[in-house]
């Protein structure tokens, strides 16, 4: 004998309405947060990039976007497996001067995805600064990036050699850099960004 | 007389973290350091108190069978709108705690406490829940943290303790130091609860 189970329709419809207007309610607000703090999140993230730009660079007055296109058509010659990684380039100026490049990449390969990392190069090949923009690794692990212990690190290292990332502390003169004790991924991740800048700047400084 | 108890709960005799085992997940991975676990405590405690209020609020609308569904969309509402709100307006604090607040999604101390008391409850009995509720987890977290960052880096709140001579036990500021810690205080309190 078959034990049919009885479905109340009405009460399936009635719950299912309440869930869906529940969801429409908290949709509208975040739409209206999103809309209302859009613009101002946006500014502040330009003039965030124009400070960092500015510190990773310091000898640089003013700076020039490399368009789009090109900086695409770059991307395809270094042989970048995610165009996306590539996010933005810049001309360092001090008057009519070119005193230097700032790339910016963005790195999927953190432990918590994608880390935003800027980097400065000076035209004769030394890396100027590195800075972290956007991430969201770990508190107290990898987000340790950000502090100068860290990325200070690679000022002063040549942007034509490949730099390595290394547990212990480098031997100097050797382009590498120690990785954060327990956030290797992290420091792997950055490194990646500073590199594929690297690339970029071999191709803008021709 | 029932609010100051609802708000003194939740920060020794029914701690979050020691006692109700709650959010463990945040707790282990954000408490390196005395400073982050007291950002990612006060981040919370702004969040629960903000959950529990809405989910008091709502509590006669929302049908007891999709309460759980309901629970997680005002609450990831919630958090994302406070994270926008901060980036926009306080990117100072921004700064400093933004990075907690999408972990913040995923701590059950937040949804624990809306299905254990605000669904049931006033909605003044369930602020004092979350502030209490909160004041404890920022409490735990920070010793936590405080424990960690003393013997994993030698220092305190950022400042140094024993000078560069200090050889410091990297195990304790990674995960299994978290472990270690929690495991060693949750003993502890059991065992003087018990001579109590």
């Amino acid at each position: 004998m078959e034990n049919k189970v009885q479905i109340d329709w009405k009460n399936v419809f009635k719950l299912g309405f309440i869930l869906f207007a529940i969801s429409a309610v908290a949709a509208c607000c975040l739409a209206l947060t999103n809309y209302v703090t859009a613009g101002t999140i946006e500014k502040m993230n330009l003039a965030t990039n124009q400070t960092a730009r500015q510190e990773v660079l310091s000898e640089a007055v003013d700076f020039e976007e490399i368009p789009a296109e090109d900086l695409t058509k770059i991307g395809t010659e270094i042989g970048l497996d995610n165009p996306d990684e590539l996010v933005e380039a810049y001309i360092g100026k001090n008057g009519n001067e070119v005193v230097g490049y700032t790339v910016k990449t963005a790195p999927q390969s953190g432990y918590s995805g994608e880390v935003q990392v800027l980097i400065g190069i000076s035209t004769d090949g030394i890396v100027q600064g590195v800075t972290i923009l956007e991430h969201s690794e770990t508190p107290g692990l990898g987000a340790q990036a950000t502090l100068p212990k860290f990325k200070d690190q690679y000022k002063g290292l040549t942007a034509s050699e490949k730099i390595t990332v290394v547990k212990s502390t480098p031997v100097s003169g050797s382009n590498s850099i120690q990785a954060i004790t327990g956030a290797t991924i992290t420091s792997r991740a950055v490194t990646l960004g500073v590199n594929i800048s690297n690339e970029v700047y071999q191709i803008l400084s021709k | 007389m029932n609010f100051i108890k609802n708000l003194t709960r939740g920060i020794i005799k029914e701690n979050p973290t020691f006692v109700l085992v709650l959010g463990m997940c945040p707790t282990l991975a954000v408490t390196t350091s005395a400073i982050n676990g007291m950002g990612m405590g006060l981040a919370t405690t702004a969040v629960l108190v903000g959950s529990n209020v809405a989910i008091s609020a709502l509590r006669k609308v929302i049908p007891n069978s999709i309460r759980i569904p309901a629970f997680v969309v005002i609450i990831a509402s919630f958090v994302t709108i406070i994270g926008m709100l901060m980036k926009a307006y306080v990117p100072a604090l921004d700064a400093a705690l933004g990075l907690f607040i999408p972990l913040i999604v995923v701590n059950c101390v937040i949804l624990g406490r809306a299905e254990a008391f605000a669904f049931s409850n006033g909605i003044a009995d369930s602020f004092a829940d979350g502030l209490g509720m909160g004041l404890g987890f920022t409490l735990s977290l920070t010793v936590l943290g405080s424990v960690r960052e003393i013997l994993g880096a030698g220092s305190i709140f950022g400042l140094s303790l024993f000078g560069a001579s200090y050889e410091p036990v990297i195990l304790m500021i990674l995960p299994p130091g978290a472990f270690l810690t929690l495991g060693l205080l949750m003993g502890l309190i059991n065992w003087k609860k018990k001579k109590a």
